[in-house]
């Protein structure tokens, strides 16, 4: 077993990521990890995802508390064999102490006041080489086994193909699992002993301590060690308030938001800390306002002949609700691919042209907007687009969007029409090159050969980054637009 | 006044209807429910737990008649069945309120009001004579499902009861002719029974409990007719006169036909979907034979649009109406690992006497899909709890494949077996075999020690037969 110390960093999601927030950790310090494990969860702007181990080995010391926020790149934890000892862990702390120190000012006391090492235990098998043997293999997915030993195996870390079934039609039972890893020299979990060369018990494996379930959860959830704690609950369990008080001591109780001043007789202001979404929509917009040259270009386009192909399309389909939106996204992919100058992502730098229509869908949600892709639109017929769009939405607004179902896209289209918004303008969500904003059909008078008609008019307007777009290219994708809106025959084919 | 605007929206409160809108109201959904009469539906209100608060007081009849076999005798027993529906009702009720508490502390909105389809995603609800249009993404239709009628007899409330009736009785029936030997069918019969009616089941089917595996119908039948109750098989009421005092059935069987008098019937020959005035027609939503047609998710063929409970087809069980309910609101949802209903792993349960419970493939349902099977049977009357509570009537059934150990289906008929089925259903659920089951150590004195030796009588060990 080798040495080696392996950091736990802050992940970088995407282009706009820049920091995020520790929202729970998995395991506590002492834990044996395995590659692969679920580290911890980290919220970003707009999900949160699991930082998963890609190494194994013992969790030594933990950086980066829940609650805390942490710039990307940013050492949250150390991972290392039990043997390597505390001097050498702070030695790595230290030298990483540059990327530490760029936690975000407000946090970065307490940051620093929470490095906990754990005591290398001893007098304990090791089990990395024997269990090593038993981790490699091909795909074990199809070996016969039951629901506790597959599960047991993927937290040793091993691959069933090694282990000898002995159930019935040579399946793998837990016992056969845990033989196995017994004789390879490893430990079974939840044995680890807890008792260091001096014979003080310090804050190692926890999995022995008597603690109520919800004691245990929250300890996890705070990331504190149940051997921390007092003993106050019945029949000698760690309680609830146990778990609480050693929380109140480190501060790591969730922090009251917000507060409430008093300005005037009758009218109270609520201050509260903006959300890491907000954060997020407010930098990114900020920084395409201010970097992008936006102009604008705007259309009117007639489209009671869509109206009437949307009617026969939904009375002739029953699994169909092809909303206008989906007509404007499934128009916009066939003139992207016409002028696909549009097309486009700038990162200020390179210009990246894409092959097709990946769409970013404005939704608003509860605490701001989302925007999923409908991918390869101009591949989608109208009821895919309608459907996925549907899917997407719904998710969206439930926070279940994987990253990849709204980080890139090529375009972006904002549909403030439902309000009854007549026009306006939108802000490139970057790195786009242009965002379309959609306002409400609505009957107008309209001049057509000398005479005034009626006629359900939709105002569009296409922001565009001029660094990327020259005028003509912007005008020439909107009148290719407002033709295939005009005439809605000719997108379907 | 603009629409007001759901993520989602359920019709109908039963435990298909709440369970998915709290589910949903868990996942983030802007949730609402629309109920046209009570929270809770059939199984709250009229269905499972009332009857169940009914049968109570039939175990209790039961009880006080085998006193004297345990060393008790009284005089003056009397019975009021006044006093026992109104327990039923009671407990009704407070699930009820329980059903409400429960909207409430999830943020749903509840809507009251008979609801239909204006259009896709779009509910009109009607309520005391005003219309109100409601905008939802996804609408789950469950409506529920309600007792059928059959051409010749119908339920009007009176001499003809259905089982909403059955089960508020203001007195006694002295002589109750019961259609149908379904599992609604002989929970009356055995309830009325037991509480002193003299009571006549009537099946057209060739045994009483015809979805049962064939042994359970058998000893079910042995057990009813042993405790008085006349059982007609393969038998069908052709016709009943109302007009005289006392109802007069035709009925007609293997030996011919019969003239019987009686003084009440209920008819409990089945339910059919309530797919009516839902705007469905318009539509073009699917139904078939009374029924809403859906995927393994509860999705219909109308975008946006989804069925599940009684309303979306059999088994009509208000825990499959749950499950349906969880899985369609997870599958729009996107929840990871959402698996399609499997009908084979619902467990079925009658609360009947002796109590009969089952979950899989009865063993000629397994041969007919072409299993190699293994069976164990074993009988209580080896079982030493069953024995010393005087209840030993009764079997449990097992049926494995003979190749994979996987099992098929397990059958039970005996005392309180409906809370025993879920050991079978867990061990069908995490696929364990004939094998791990053997190996499972089942506490003494138990009923259920009967089902680990039915298993080991599946390998050919039973220890005590």
């Amino acid at each position: 077993m080798t040495n080696e110390i392996k950091p736990i960093n802050m992940p970088k999601w995407g282009m706009e990521m820049s920091e995020g927030d520790i929202n729970v950790w998995y395991f506590a310090v002492g834990d044996q990890v395995n590659a692969g494990d679920d580290l911890v969860d980290i919220e970003t702007s707009k999900i949160i995802n699991t930082v998963t181990a890609t190494d194994s080995g013992i969790l030594r010391a933990v950086l980066g508390a829940t609650g805390e926020t942490h710039a990307v790149g940013a050492l949250l934890g150390v991972i290392a064999s039990a043997e390597t000892s505390d001097a050498d862990i702070q030695a790595f702390i230290a030298s990483n102490a540059s990327a530490a120190a760029e936690t975000v000012a407000e946090v970065a006391a307490p940051a620093a006041a929470a490095i906990e090492t754990a005591p290398a235990p001893v007098a304990i098998p090791q089990p990395a080489n024997g269990l090593s043997k038993l981790a490699e293999g091909e795909d074990d997915s199809l070996v016969a086994a039951s629901p506790v030993a597959r599960r047991l195996a993927a937290e040793y870390g091993v691959n069933l193909n090694n282990i000898t079934g002995t159930g019935r039609h040579d399946r793998v039972s837990k016992w056969d699992l845990e033989a196995a890893v017994l004789a390879a020299g490893g430990r079974l979990i939840g044995n680890a002993s807890t008792i260091t060369a001096t014979g003080a018990v310090q804050f190692g494996d926890d999995s022995n301590v008597k603690a109520t379930p919800v004691a245990r959860r929250i300890a996890t959830q705070l990331g504190i060690n149940l051997l921390e704690c007092r003993v106050s609950g019945d029949r000698g369990r760690v309680c609830k308030a146990d778990v609480e008080a050693v929380a109140a001591l480190k501060n790591k109780m969730p922090a009251q938001a917000g507060g409430t001043t008093a300005v005037s007789s009758n009218n109270t202001v609520e201050s509260q800390p903006i959300s890491g979404m907000r954060k997020t929509i407010a930098a990114r917009l900020q920084a395409s306002k201010q970097t992008a040259p936006h102009f604008r270009v705007h259309i009117d386009a007639e489209i009671d002949a869509l109206l009437e192909v949307r009617k026969q399309i939904n009375n002739s389909n029953s699994d169909a609700k092809v909303s206008v939106n989906d007509f404007i996204v499934k128009a916009c992919a066939s003139a992207l691919m016409k002028v696909p100058a549009i097309n486009v992502q700038f990162d200020g730098e390179q210009l990246s042209y894409f092959s097709n229509a990946d769409i970013s869908v404005a939704v608003a949600i509860d605490d701001g907007l989302i925007t999923p892709i409908v991918t390869d639109a101009n591949h989608k017929g109208l009821v895919e687009i309608s459907n996925t769009t549907r899917d997407l939405a719904t998710r969206a607004k439930l926070g279940r969007l994987k990253p990849e179902e709204f980080q890139g896209g090529s375009f972006c289209i904002s549909n403030l029409g439902m309000y009854g918004i007549k026009q306006f303008d939108a802000i490139i969500n970057p790195p786009q090159g242009a965002i379309l904003a959609v306002g409400a059909g609505e009957q107008r008078p309209v001049v057509k050969d000398g005479e005034l008609a009626v006629a359900t008019v939709m105002s569009l307007t296409l922001s565009s980054d001029h660094r990327i777009i020259d005028g003509a290219v912007a005008a020439q994708f909107m009148s290719v637009l407002k033709a295939y809106l005009e005439q809605p025959a000719t997108m379907l084919g | 006044m603009t629409t007001q605007q759901f993520d989602l929206m359920v019709v109908g409160g039963g435990p298909g209807g709440y369970v998915a809108a709290i589910r949903a109201a868990q996942l983030g959904f802007k949730t609402a429910l629309v109920e046209k009469e009570h929270l809770g539906g059939v199984c709250l209100n009229w269905g499972c737990i009332p009857t169940k608060s009914l049968l109570r007081g039939a175990d209790i009849a039961h009880t006080l008649k085998q006193a004297e076999h345990f060393g008790f005798t009284f005089d003056n027993l009397s019975f009021d069945i006044k006093k026992l529906v109104q327990h039923s009702r009671a407990v009704a009720s407070k699930l009820t309120h329980g059903v409400a508490y429960l909207m409430q502390k999830n943020g749903i909105t509840i809507i009251d009001g008979s609801a239909s389809l204006a259009d896709k995603c779009l509910l009109d609800v009607e309520h005391e004579g005003k219309v109100t249009q409601y905008k939802a993404t996804h609408i789950i239709l469950a409506t529920g499902a309600r007792p059928r009628n059959l051409p010749s007899i119908e339920i009007d409330g009176d001499s003809v009861w259905g089982a909403r009736e059955a089960m508020t009785p203001t007195e006694l029936p002295r002589k109750l002719l019961v259609i149908g030997g379904g599992a609604i069918g002989v929970e009356f019969a055995s309830l009325y029974n037991d509480l002193g009616t003299d009571v006549t089941l009537v099946e057209a089917e060739q045994r009483i409990t015809p979805a049962e595996d064939a042994d359970i119908s058998a000893l079910a039948e042995k057990a009813f007719v042993q405790r008085g109750i006349k059982v007609l098989t393969n038998s069908i009421v052709q016709s009943i006169d109302t007009t005289g005092a006392d109802t007069v059935a035709l009925i007609s069987g293997p030996k011919g036909d019969q003239q019987l008098e009686f003084d009440q019937v209920i008819l409990a020959v089945g339910i059919t979907g309530n797919i009516e005035n839902l705007g469905l027609e318009s539509l073009k939503v699917e139904t078939e034979k009374g029924f809403l047609q859906a995927d393994g998710f509860g999705k219909t063929n109308l975008a946006g649009l989804y069925a599940i409970g009684d309303v979306a087809g059999p088994p009509w069980l208000a825990h499959k109406a749950s499950h349906e309910a969880v899985i369609c609101v997870e599958k729009i949802a996107g929840v990871d690992g959402v698996k399609p209903l499997n009908k084979d792993q619902v467990p079925g349960c009658t609360y009947c006497r002796p109590q009969i419970a089952s979950v899989g493939l009865t063993e000629a349902q397994a041969k007919a899909a072409g299993h190699s099977i293994r069976v164990g049977r074993f009988n209580l009357n080896a079982n030493g709890k069953a024995l010393a509570i005087n209840e030993a009537e009764g079997l449990v059934k097992t049926v494995f494949d003979e190749n994979s150990g996987e099992l098929l289906g397990a059958h039970m008929i005996g005392p309180e077996v409906t809370e025993q089925i879920q050991g079978f259903g867990i061990a069908q659920q995490l696929e364990a075999t004939e094998h791990e089951l053997a190996q499972s150590i089942f506490a003494h004195p138990t009923v259920s020690e009967s089902m680990h030796e039915s298993v080991l009588d599946s390998l050919g060990i039973a220890l005590h037969k």
